[in-house]
C-alpha cells in the first residue's frame, strides 16, 4: 500500500486540479451544447505542433507550443464566428468537421516525417501516471489563473458577444491543449463532461452544479487510481470507466429507483438467464459463468461426480501446464545471460516443449468446457425451469405489491 | 541557357537509352530497413532494393500505403521477417497479385525460416498445409549471427531469380559473413563489462541481442505490445528497480518517453536510446551500423565507477 501511496498521490492531485477547471468548463459546454468541442481543439493544438514539427523545431520545445497556441487562437476565432453564421446547421457539426480535418491533415504531414509520428502521438496521449510534481504545479497555477479570471468576468461573459466568445474559446483551448498532454484525450473528455453532468443533473444554481460535480469527480478519479492499482488495469482506460459508472448510477439516483424497482431487473435477468439456458445450453452463459467463477462451489450442485471428478483432473492438469511453461521461459530467458548459455539445439527443444505444453493446454481448456456444456445440458430443464419460475415470481409478488396502491 | 537547355536534353535522352538498352533492372521488396539492409549487402548495386515500412517507423504498427502495392506488382522477390511480426503483408501480397511473391512462391522468402525462435507461444493462427509453426518473438535479427542464416537464404532466393550473378552474389555474402565474423568478438569485447547488468525495456525486443551477447533485460515497462503499463505494474517496476539495482532503461526513438522518463527519475536511473531497426537512428545506416550503434551506447550505458 505504502508503493501505492507513493505512486498515487501526485495523479490524484493532478485529477484534483483538473476535476477543477473543468467541470465549470464542463457545465458551460454542456449548456451551449457543443460538447465535442474539447476533441476539436486538442486535435487543433496537435496540428499546431505538427507544423511546428516538420518545419524543424524540436518537439516539445517553446516553437512547438507556439505553434500550438497559435492554432487554438485560430480555431477559437473559427469558433466564435461559427456560432453567428451557423444559423440552421447544428454548432456541433461545424466541430466535427474541425475535428475529422485538423485529424486527418496531421495525419497526411506526419506521414512524411516518420520520426516524428510518435512525438505527436504522445501530444494527445497523456498518462496521468507519469505526471511530475512539476507539471502538477504548472497547471494548478494556470488553471488557477484562467478560473480566476473568468470567475471575475462571468457577469459580462454571459451577455454573448462575439469577443467573449472568442475568449471563452480561446482560454478553453489552451486549458485542453494542457490537459490532453497531461491525461490523454478519453480521461480530459471524461473530466470535462461526466462530473458537470452529474453536477447538472442535481442542481440549479451554478454554485450547487459546480459542488457536486467536484465532489462526484474527485471521488471517481480515487475510486479509478485505486481500482487501476488493485485490479493492474491500465490507469486512464480505468478511471474513464469508473466515471462512466459514476454518471450511470447518478442517473439511478436521480431516477428514484427503489429496491422494488432492482427486484424487477433480477427477476427479468433470472427469467431471461433460464430460457436461454432450456434454449441453447451450449452458448455462453454469463450468468451461470460469473456464478461459478465467484463460487467454484456451484461447480458440485449441478454437475455429477464423475463429471467434477474429470473436470477437476483438467483444470489440475492445465495448470501444470502453465507452470511448466513458465518455468522453461523463465530457464531460457536466465541463460541468456547466467550460467551456461543455452545453443540452438537446446533453444529449438524448448520452443518445441513450449508449443506441445500450449496444445496440451488448450486440450485441457477444451475438456473443461466440454464437462460444463454437458452437465448443463443435463440440467437444462430443471435448472432453467427454476430459474425461469425464481424470475416469474419475481415479478408476480412485484406487481401484486404494487396493486394495492393502483 | 542554350547550353544548359543542352545538357538537359542530353540527360534525358541518357535516361531514355538507360531505360530500353537495359533488361528491367531485378527489384526486391522487404517488409524492413533490417532485411533491406541484410539483401543489400548481397546484392550489392546490381538489384534494387525497397523497404516498404520506412526507417523510423514502428514495423508492427505499419499501415499500408498505395504505393507499396506497385512496389509488390513489379518485385521479382519478396523478403519478409515473418514469425507474425509484419502480418500486414500477408493483405498486401494477396492484393498484388504477384504470382511470383505468393507463399512458396519461387520468390518468396520468409526470412524465419531456419531461425531458432525464443519465446515460443503455441501455433501459428492460421497453421498453412498442416504445419503449424510456433510464433515466437519475432526480434531475431538483433542476433547478429542468426545473419548467417538470413543471408543464406536471401543468397539462395537471389541465386534463383538471377542465376548468371549466383557467383557475384555467393562472393559478397562471403565477404560480408568474414566482416561479421571479424565483429563478433569486437562487440562481445565491448559489451564484456556489462554482462549481466540488470536494465528494463520499454518493449520485449532484444531477447536476441540479449541472448548472444549475455545482456541481463530484467523487465519490459509495457507489459503487452501496445497496452499502457498499470499503476501496479509500474509499482512492481519500482521496486524491481531498487532490489535489483536496475541503472538503466533502454527505448527506441519512436516508443513513448514519459513512462521511462517517470521510472529513471523515480529511481535515478538513465535513459538509454538504442535502434531496433535500421535508420531507426541517424548512426544506424546498415545492418553492422546498427550493431556498433547499441554496442556503443550500452557500453557507456552505466556510470563507471
Amino acid at each position: 500500500m505504502a508503493d501505492a501511496l507513493t505512486l498515487l498521490w501526485i495523479p490524484f492531485l493532478a485529477a484534483v486540479v483538473l476535476v477543477a477547471i473543468h467541470t465549470y468548463f464542463g457545465i458551460q459546454v454542456l449548456t451551449r451544447n457543443i460538447v465535442f468541442v474539447d476533441l476539436a481543439l486538442a486535435q487543433i493544438a496537435a496540428l499546431g505542433a505538427t507544423v511546428a514539427f516538420m518545419l524543424g523545431h524540436p518537439a516539445q520545445g517553446i516553437a512547438s507550443y507556439a505553434y500550438s497556441l497559435a492554432f487554438t487562437l485560430v480555431a477559437a476565432l473559427l469558433l466564435a464566428f461559427s456560432r453567428r453564421w451557423a444559423g440552421r446547421i447544428s454548432q456541433e457539426a461545424f466541430i466535427g468537421v474541425i475535428y475529422v480535418v485538423a485529424a486527418a491533415a496531421a495525419f497526411l504531414l506526419v506521414d512524411k516525417a516518420p520520426q516524428g509520428a510518435e512525438h505527436i502521438k504522445q501530444i494527445l496521449t497523456g498518462s496521468i501516471l507519469t505526471i511530475g510534481w512539476q507539471d502538477l504545479v504548472t497547471i494548478a497555477v494556470l488553471y488557477a489563473l484562467i478560473g480566476a479570471v473568468h470567475a471575475a468576468l462571468r457577469g459580462r461573459m454571459a451577455q454573448g458577444s462575439w469577443g467573449w466568445d472568442f475568449f471563452f474559446y480561446a482560454t478553453f483551448g489552451v486549458v485542453v491543449t494542457s490537459s490532453v498532454a497531461l491525461a490523454g484525450v478519453l480521461l480530459v473528455f471524461s473530466f470535462l463532461i461526466i462530473p458537470a453532468a452529474i453536477g447538472l443533473l442535481f442542481a440549479e444554481k451554478v454554485g450547487r452544479q459546480l459542488a457536486i460535480g467536484w465532489a462526484a469527480g474527485c471521488a471517481a478519479s480515487l475510486v479509478g487510481l485505486l481500482a487501476s492499482y488493485a485490479w493492474d488495469l491500465p490507469t486512464g482506460a480505468a478511471m474513464v470507466c469508473v466515471f462512466g459508472l459514476a454518471l450511470a448510477c447518478a442517473g439511478l439516483v436521480k431516477l428514484r429507483l427503489r429496491w422494488t424497482a432492482a427486484r424487477y431487473a433480477v427477476a427479468i435477468v433470472l427469467t431471461l438467464s433460464g430460457a436461454w439456458l432450456m434454449i441453447a445450453p451450449r452458448a455462453d452463459h454469463p450468468l451461470l459463468d460469473g456464478a461459478e467463477y465467484v463460487f467454484p462451489g456451484i461447480r458440485a450442485i449441478y454437475m455429477g461426480d464423475a463429471a467434477l471428478a474429470a473436470y477437476k483432473d483438467a483444470d489440475e492438469q492445465a495448470e501444470r501446464y502453465r507452470r511448466e511453461v513458465d518455468k522453461l521461459n523463465e530457464r531460457e530467458a536466465r541463460s541468456r545471460w547466467q550460467g551456461q548459455a543455452l545453443d540452438e539445439m537446446e533453444v529449438r527443444r524448448i520452443s518445441s516443449f513450449l508449443t506441445s505444453y500450449r496444445e496440451m493446454l488448450k486440450g485441457e481448456q477444451f475438456v473443461m468446457r466440454e464437462v460444463r456444456v454437458r452437465a448443463r445440458e443435463r440440467v437444462r430443464w430443471l435448472l432453467g425451469g427454476a430459474l425461469v419460475v425464481a424470475g416469474m415470481g419475481g415479478l408476480i409478488q412485484r406487481r401484486r405489491s404494487n396493486s394495492p396502491k393502483g | 541557357m542554350v547550353a544548359r537547355a543542352a545538357r538537359a536534353a542530353l540527360f534525358l535522352l541518357g535516361c531514355l537509352l538507360g531505360a530500353c538498352g537495359f533488361a528491367q533492372p531485378l527489384t526486391v521488396v522487404t517488409s524492413t530497413t533490417d532485411l533491406k539492409s541484410l539483401v543489400e549487402i548481397v546484392s550489392g548495386d546490381r538489384v534494387a532494393v525497397a523497404s516498404l515500412v520506412p526507417a523510423g517507423s514502428n514495423a508492427e504498427e505499419y499501415q499500408p500505403r498505395p504505393g507499396d502495392l506497385g512496389r509488390l506488382k513489379d518485385a521479382q522477390l519478396v523478403v519478409r521477417v515473418g514469425a507474425d511480426y509484419d502480418l500486414w503483408l500477408d493483405a498486401l501480397l494477396r492484393q498484388a497479385g504477384n504470382p511470383a511473391l505468393v507463399r512458396g512462391g519461387p520468390g518468396y522468402v520468409d526470412a524465419s525460416f531456419g531461425i531458432a525462435l525464443l519465446e515460443v507461444r503455441g501455433a501459428a493462427v492460421g497453421a498453412q498445409g498442416g504445419h503449424a509453426h510456433g510464433s515466437g518473438n519475432p526480434h531475431y535479427w538483433l542476433d547478429p549471427a542468426n545473419a548467417e542464416i538470413i543471408t543464406g537464404f536471401v543468397l539462395e532466393a537471389l541465386a534463383r531469380v538471377d542465376p548468371p550473378s549466383a557467383k557475384y552474389y555467393e562472393a559478397r555474402r562471403l565477404a560480408f559473413l568474414e566482416r561479421l565474423a571479424a565483429k563478433l568478438p569486437e562487440w562481445a569485447a565491448a559489451l564484456a563489462p556489462v554482462q549481466g547488468r540488470p536494465m528494463l525495456a520499454y518493449h520485449n525486443s532484444w531477447a536476441y541481442l540479449a541472448r548472444r551477447f549475455r545482456l541481463n533485460v530484467a523487465g519490459t515497462i509495457e507489459p503487452r505490445a501496445g497496452v499502457p503499463p498499470s499503476a501496479a505494474h509500474l509499482a512492481a517496476l519500482l521496486r524491481k528497480m531498487s532490489d535489483e539495482k536496475i541503472e538503466v532503461i533502454v527505448r527506441q526513438p519512436f516508443e513513448p518517453e514519459k513512462t521511462p522518463a517517470f521510472l529513471a527519475a523515480k529511481s535515478g536511473a538513465r535513459v538509454v536510446v538504442l535502434a531496433a531497426s535500421v535508420g531507426v537512428v541517424p548512426q544506424a545506416t546498415d545492418y553492422l551500423a546498427l550493431f556498433d550503434y547499441n554496442v556503443k551506447q550500452l557500453a557507456a550505458a552505466w556510470p563507471t565507477h
